[in-house]
């Protein structure tokens, strides 16, 4: 137990240290994770509402797609991007291999998957009178799935925490496409693999809590939100 | 399914029993079903949803440019909703909800009009305002409204068609229908209260006699009939004591009241006349008659209010 105690202990001095390298991790996750959860959210919630309440060819093979997307390991997103953006890949010129943007796009693919299967979900589980009220307005497909995600609010916060989620926790995207380089690739997640492996265990125990927090946070909002809305 | 087009600014009630086809009919014309041939037309739906947001936003939504906007408003205000503008639209009971709906719906400019039981949650003692604003917002338009309602049929509707089993069995006025069935079938669906069996016994004019048990019922058929009359409980006329002041109605038989039902805000006496004549009344029309279960009853009906088959 003294051994847990001193981690503890070595990681609340970590944390009040919040040092500069520290500082700049977490601000590269919030940005990395932020942006490919906008984009995840982007491309995913429409998606999503086509899904749960489009009809259309291809409906049942691109959500079995999705399906398995939201299950897909992300060291799998990452090897995917990583052929890609190898310097002989197709997509080799851009230079994008471990830089910030290439992790944004290999946690784009983890987040868009799960925006929209949850989404999808959402929209399935409107009332069958919601969606015949929704289709008798006639408005569009823009406006009409406009006002199903309001209708299905709730299940579309779960969709972007969930979206959130996975890209923040998730560690083999990054650190094959990021490198984990000090300074310019390191997230939370990779520190906290580089930290263990030095068994600087103070250290990774407080980028842990750190990343808890964040987490913490952004579920918290959109659980009050989601309550909000359910009053 | 025989077709039969909806006429120019005409007014079609499809009238049938639950599961009738009747809501499958009208979501394949509005094009929320897939199968159909969808028509342009403003569509209320049987259970119209309110979605998020105020009364006022769920009023507007839908509706392009501001006229129709504020037709809505304008009827919004004519159903009793001018108070609950910016209430929250899920807070609106069944009622208030429905006239939302229909706000919305014949505010829009389309010039026909998809109506699925347009006053299924409207308190009956509303419904006939509701019906009358509705009158007056399909004038010059064409409508077809679905309803397994007999009076929401004849205040709405200029035809009636009714729908049974996914087959239109007849059509026609709903005066002429609701006391005319063609058949069997249509009455049952129509839930005409007088069905009698006897024999035919002479003819005149277009009209037959059956005799059933001790009367003679005239009634509108041909003299090859097999002998059923049909007669809505509607279009008979109830006396207090034995011999009715009948006027020109051809059949009137007398006997004892043997029950008084209360049916939505009418009350049925059925009196037994040998066969038991069930008559449709009004709560003040049995209060002014004076009419108790025991007494003895007068019934008269037209014979041009009855079918013989």
């Amino acid at each position: 137990m003294e051994f847990i105690g001193d981690v503890l202990g070595d990681a609340l001095s970590f944390l009040s240290d919040f040092g500069p390298e520290l500082r700049r991790v977490t601000a590269l996750t919030l940005v990395v994770g932020g942006l490919a959860t906008a984009i995840g959210v982007v491309i995913g919630v429409p998606l999503g509402v086509a899904l749960g309440l489009g009809r259309f060819r291809g409906r049942g093979a691109l959500t079995v797609a999705v399906n398995t997307g939201m299950g897909m390991p992300p060291v799998l997103a990452g090897l995917l991007l990583l052929l890609l953006l190898w310097n002989d890949g197709p997509l080799g010129s851009w230079e994008l291999l471990f830089t910030p943007a290439a992790m944004v796009g290999a946690q784009a693919l983890l987040a868009i998957p799960i925006a929209a299967g949850v989404t999808a979900a959402g929209m399935r589980s409107l009332s069958g009178d919601t969606r015949e009220q929704l289709a008798a307005l006639r408005l569009n497909r823009r406006q009409t799935g406009w006002l199903a995600i309001g209708e299905a609010w709730p299940s579309v916060a779960a969709a972007i925490a969930a979206a959130f989620g996975r890209v923040i926790a998730e560690v083999g995207a990054v650190l094959i496409i990021g490198g984990n380089i000090a300074g310019e690739t390191r997230v939370l997640t990779t520190a906290i693999v580089q930290e263990a492996r030095r068994a600087e265990f103070g250290a990774a125990v407080g980028l842990g809590i750190v990343l808890l927090l964040i987490a913490l946070a952004v579920n918290g909002a959109l659980t009050y939100f989601q309550l909000r809305e359910a009053r | 399914m025989k077709t039969h087009e909806l006429l120019d600014k005409d007014h079609l009630v499809v009238f049938g029993p639950n599961g009738a086809g009747k809501t499958t009919l009208l979501r394949l014309l509005a094009g929320t079903l897939r199968g159909g041939s969808a028509i342009a037309a403003g569509y209320l739906p049987q259970r119209p949803a309110a979605l998020r947001g105020s009364v006022r936003r769920n009023l507007e939504l839908g509706l392009a440019d501001s006229d129709d906007k504020q037709r809505a408003h304008a009827l919004a205000t004519e159903l009793g909703l001018a108070g609950l503008l910016d209430a929250s639209a899920r807070s609106l009971s069944g009622g208030e909800r429905q006239r939302m709906a229909l706000a919305r719906t014949l505010a829009r400019s389309e010039a026909t009009m998809l109506l699925d039981e347009p006053l299924a949650a409207i308190g009956l003692a509303d419904r006939g305002a509701v019906a009358a604003t509705i009158g007056k917002a399909l004038e010059g338009k064409s409508a077809l409204i679905v309803t397994h309602d007999r009076q929401t049929a004849a205040a709405l509707g200029d035809r009636v068609a009714v729908l049974i089993d996914g087959t239109i069995r007849q059509v026609g006025p709903p005066s002429k229908v609701f006391a005319l069935p063609d058949d069997e079938v249509v009455a049952g669906a129509l839930g005409i209260a007088n069905v009698m069996t006897g024999e035919v016994m002479d003819s005149e004019g277009g009209l037959v006699s059956l005799r059933v048990g001790p009367l003679e019922v005239w009634g509108v058929g041909d003299p090859q009939a097999s002998g059923r009359a049909l007669f809505g409980a509607e279009t008979v006329t109830l006396y207090a004591g034995d011999r009715p002041d009948s006027g020109s109605a051809r059949n009137s038989w007398s006997g004892t009241v043997t029950q008084i039902v209360p049916v939505g805000q009418l009350v049925e006496v059925l009196v037994d006349c040998g066969p038991t004549v069930v008559a449709l009344v009004t709560p003040g029309a049995l209060d002014g008659l004076g009419v108790a279960v025991g007494d003895l009853a007068s019934v008269a009906v037209k014979a041009t209010a009855i079918r013989i088959l």
